[in-house]
């Protein structure tokens, strides 16, 4: 993919903020995660299909709120009752999806050029969140999305890992620069990477 | 700061929503006669009480649903959330 990354003209590489005699690996990784494809799948009220017998790359759509099902390429977040959002690298994952939720019972949008993504990874990675975005992290797990705000920015926070703390923070494309200003603000008082 | 429950999404802060209106009006049926007091009344008045009061939110960042919330306007107490369908 060729297309010019939201975060093209704003993301630096370097080490910034509070980084001075810190351990690189202690310190907040941000990065912007490219090339992602980002499928929001729609089931129709009326529609008859059992979702239970579905499965997209070998994984199931999540019923509730706010369950992830994820293996190492592809994520479906339950976005809505009856919508969810398949985000994958593989490129080819549309066509799949496409294949399996037929257009009388389904509406599959490709939304992958209208977010900017961006992960920030490392322990302190939910206390930058925190400054920001109103949702319980004490209640806030692995494997577990949801849609906030983050100084008023509407985003998907999406729980990638643990080990350590990781998160794709997903925001419309058009709000990517100013929600990058604010995380990276935001981690200047911990010293961060960008990479 | 208020935490309301969304039927879907759970607790969450009041930022992530948007008040909606009174829950409580009804449309008047529709192919029925509705003289202009009706109709005036539908479009324009809302009680405003003190206390007890069903109202329309949005999870405007979260879910993006429409639910009902039963609150208390002067001390904010939140009794009870339902789904739009359903009785609150």
């Amino acid at each position: 993919m060729t297309a010019v990354t939201p975060l093209d003209s704003i993301h630096k590489k370097g080490l910034f903020g509070n980084h001075h005699e810190k351990n690189e690996s202690d310190l907040i990784k941000i990065s912007e995660i490219k090339n992602l494809t980002i499928v929001q799948v729609v089931h129709y009220k009326n529609s008859k299909t059992q979702l239970s017998n579905l499965q997209i790359d070998g994984l199931n759509f999540p019923l509730k709120s706010p369950k992830v099902s994820s293996n190492k390429e592809t994520r479906i977040i339950w976005s809505a009752p009856n919508t969810w959002l398949v985000i994958s690298s593989k490129e080819n994952i549309t066509k799949f999806i496409i294949e399996k939720c037929d257009s009388d019972n389904f509406a599959v949008t490709n939304i992958s050029h209208s977010r900017a993504v961006i992960q920030i990874k490392g322990t302190k990675a939910m206390n930058i969140l925190k400054k920001g975005c109103p949702l319980n992290f004490h209640e806030f797990e692995k494997d577990n999305s949801a849609g906030t705000v983050f100084h008023g920015i509407n985003i998907i926070v999406d729980f990638v890992s643990n080990e350590p703390n990781t998160f794709n923070l997903f925001t419309l494309r058009s709000f990517g620069e100013s929600f990058y200003h604010h995380i990276s603000d935001a981690s200047l008082e911990f010293g961060y990477v960008g990479v | 700061m208020l935490e309301i429950k969304c039927p879907y999404c759970g607790n969450r802060s009041q930022n992530e929503f948007s008040y909606g209106g009174d829950a409580t009006v009804k449309r008047p049926s529709l192919g029925k006669e509705v003289s202009d007091k009706e109709w005036d009344d539908f479009v324009y008045f809302r009680k405003n009480p003190r206390g007890k009061h069903s109202e329309f939110w949005h999870h405007v960042a979260g879910c993006r649903q429409w639910f009902k919330v039963s609150r208390n306007t002067a001390t904010h107490e939140i009794f009870k959330t339902s789904k739009i369908n359903e009785e609150i």
